[in-house]
């Protein structure tokens, strides 16, 4: 069983849901992130999902773009560092994990083997690139599988039956749902309603053994509660940055006791 | 040119996020199936004809031909293509394929606006909804064609992004297209994006180079020697190049953006000088402009349909593997090669093409006398009075202007008390 996959089972034994929370590294400085990084922790999330910004982040909405764009405005960011930094913090904090996202071409850049070596060194778990498909990624596995790194797929409410099938089955660490069409943050795309999510979730709960991860759209206390035996855990993006933003740390921690603490 | 598996040697492929799988696939299947559907190239080659004025002649130029004393000079003139550039190939043609997918709205990326225009036009004739993502930086500097794609019915959203040029309005209409695939289709531009986007954009555009091949024969009983094409995304080379491909004789020659200078942000070149890096972003694998930490750069042109960051998957392919060679103009000697033609032609060339002509009259005096090479005059340069009459420092042009605004607002004022 993947280390991963592992962890989540233990913690699962002790919550109904996991917390992983959404962290863009150097913004609005690299200090500054890895001490709201920190701060989540405190607080008791279970995951920090780590972005590593890119110029051009096409999965996003206008929430993580901002925050990307102003991460690179500028300061130059070094993926070696950022390893060096979360890797720090991962040891910080036993108790929670890290995983790193970010698209392919800074990774591709740094050089994809040397990357995972790296993540494995410093025990980062999870690699999410939403810009590198399964059938693209044939390196990228065969790398992960030799050091005990987790690839995180992606799946989406439009995504072919057999292949979330496929998908699914593939999964080790955990698999991410994508809950509704269109890039992370606010939508006005209204994608579906709860029974629809939950037909969604049993049928890639029937593919795979792997835990599941929900995210896309999760902003109320409501929608994390709905996943509470459907899925392991609920990842919170934009609307974790859109408290940042808002009034710092500070409603940032409200929102995410809010959502998982209260 | 036909990919292996949407690629083009280590270029090209599909590297899309999982929600654009489906409607990735859905386009790779029904333009396999169109292609090969008599009724959809019967339909295609009516259109091209019938509303774009197809096919485009090739144009001798004598007196640039006797200016140089070397190779004879031929033009293929896409510039008379209906909206004024080889654009209108692509947009036919996949709006064609978008009535046969049953879809009802494009999206679509401009630069220039010369894509958006286009995109446009065929949307209104077609009775498609059209939505632009333009850079809000372009749109400011290409007022004009944000004009006409809102007077034909189209909604143009300025991406305030980056650096709020053509790389941010591509990443923006994928966005639009992450949540709108079900009804809408993304129309893009140029050679370039996932797969099949490359391989079937060239195949629209590569009416240019049968063309010239049809023609060739028919004005001068063989091929050209040589072929001209400005690259930006590299939409027109393919055209006129892939036709070509396996005349061995035939030499091809692409023109990239030197812009101000070699340093980075200062030029668009992607394959000359080693100045380009592979790299894997919007949706495919090619040479990009970037730092060493992989973040794309911002990139200069005087002809804004050029500078883009990245390059098509098949024109960077071809150029490793020798088949194309690369040069590139700098803004000033397009500005002089622009001048040139409408001295000694008579026609007025679009800033991107003018350095196809640049790239071309500097090899054309060391050419023999019986070589012949054919320029793709990729699109006219009426687009371009603004930005063509500061660059020649044209001293009566700021007068007009002033004229024209004082009259406008008395206009508007008078207007208003009516």
């Amino acid at each position: 069983m993947s280390q991963l996959a592992q962890y989540i089972a233990e913690k699962r034994q002790q919550k109904p849901i996991l917390s992983m929370t959404h962290v863009v590294y150097g913004y609005p400085s690299v200090q500054e992130s890895l001490d709201w990084m920190a701060t989540l922790l405190e607080a008791g999330a279970d995951f920090i999902e780590v972005q590593f910004p890119f110029s051009d982040p096409v999965a996003d909405g206008p929430t993580i773009v901002a925050a990307c764009h102003g991460a690179l405005h500028d300061q130059s960011l070094s993926v070696e560092q950022c390893l060096t930094d979360i890797g720090q913090l991962g040891r910080d904090y036993p108790q929670a994990r890290i995983a790193l996202m970010s698209y392919l071409n800074p990774m591709y850049r740094y050089g994809l083997e040397k990357l995972v070596k790296r993540c494995a060194e410093e025990n980062i778990q999870g690699l999410i690139l939403p810009d590198l498909p399964y059938e693209q990624a044939a390196d990228l596995r065969a790398y992960c599988e030799a050091n005990g790194v987790d690839p995180v797929w992606l799946v989406t409410p439009v995504t072919p039956k057999d292949r979330l099938a496929f998908l699914a089955k593939e999964a080790t660490g955990f698999l991410y749902c994508v809950a509704r069409s269109g890039v992370t943050g606010n939508s006005n795309h209204n994608g579906g309603d709860q029974q629809s999510l939950d037909e969604y979730l049993a049928e890639i709960n029937s593919h795979t053994s792997a835990p599941i991860g929900v995210g896309f759209g999760i902003r109320e206390k409501a929608h994390v509660d709905a996943l509470k035996g459907k899925a392991d855990v609920a990842i919170i993006g934009s609307a974790l940055l859109d408290a940042y933003n808002k009034g710092g740390k500070e409603e940032g921690l409200k929102l995410f006791n809010n959502l998982f603490n209260s | 040119m036909q990919s292996n598996n949407g690629y083009y040697g280590e270029f090209g492929g599909s590297y899309i996020p999982e929600i654009l799988y489906s409607s990735q696939q859905q386009i790779l299947h029904a333009f396999e199936e169109a292609k090969n559907d008599p009724a959809f190239i019967a339909e295609l080659k009516d259109t091209w004809q019938n509303y774009s004025g197809r096919p485009t002649p090739l144009t001798f130029c004598k007196n640039l031909t006797d200016h140089f004393g070397g190779a004879q000079i031929y033009l293929k003139r896409e510039d008379l293509n209906q909206s004024g550039a080889h654009k209108m190939n692509n947009v036919i043609g996949q709006a064609l394929l978008v009535k046969r997918m049953g879809k009802k709205r494009v999206i679509a990326e401009t630069g220039a606006g010369q894509h958006g225009v286009a995109t446009a036009l065929i949307a209104a004739r077609l009775g498609l909804e059209c939505t632009i993502y333009m850079g809000a930086k372009d749109v400011k500097r290409q007022y004009p064609n944000v004009f006409w794609m809102k007077q034909l019915g189209a909604t143009v959203v300025p991406v305030a992004e980056g650096a709020q040029t053509l790389r941010d309005a591509l990443d923006e209409a994928l966005r639009d297209w992450s949540s709108s695939h079900e009804d809408s289709h993304y129309l893009i531009g140029t050679t370039c994006g996932c797969a099949p986007f490359p391989e079937m954009v060239a195949y629209f555009q590569s009416v240019i180079g049968e063309e010239v091949k049809e023609q060739s024969q028919a004005q001068f009983g063989q091929y050209p020697d040589r072929l001209y094409a400005c690259v930006g995304g590299g939409s027109n080379a393919c055209g006129l190049f892939l036709p070509f491909l396996e005349e061995k004789e035939v030499e091809m020659i692409g023109v990239e953006a030197g812009g101000k200078g070699l340093e980075l942000g200062q030029h668009s070149i992607r394959l000359s000088n080693g100045l380009g890096q592979k790299g894997i972003a919007q949706g495919f694998a090619t040479m990009f402009l970037q730092d060493d930490n992989g973040q794309l750069q911002e990139t200069h042109s005087i002809a804004a349909g050029l500078d883009y960051v990245g390059v098509s998957p098949i024109i960077a392919h071809l150029a490793q593997e020798g088949r194309i060679q690369m040069t590139y103009a700098m803004d000033d000697e397009v500005v002089a090669a622009c001048s040139l033609l409408l001295k000694k032609e008579g026609i007025i060339p679009a800033l991107e093409s003018s350095h196809a002509l640049a790239g071309a009259f500097k090899d054309a005096p060391n050419l023999p006398k019986e070589s012949r090479i054919v320029i793709n005059l990729s699109g006219r340069g009426d687009k371009d009075i603004f930005n063509v009459a500061k660059a020649m420092n044209d001293a009566t042009f700021p007068e007009f202007l002033e004229d024209y605004m004082a009259d406008y607002k008395d206009h508007l004022n008078n207007e208003g008390e009516a």
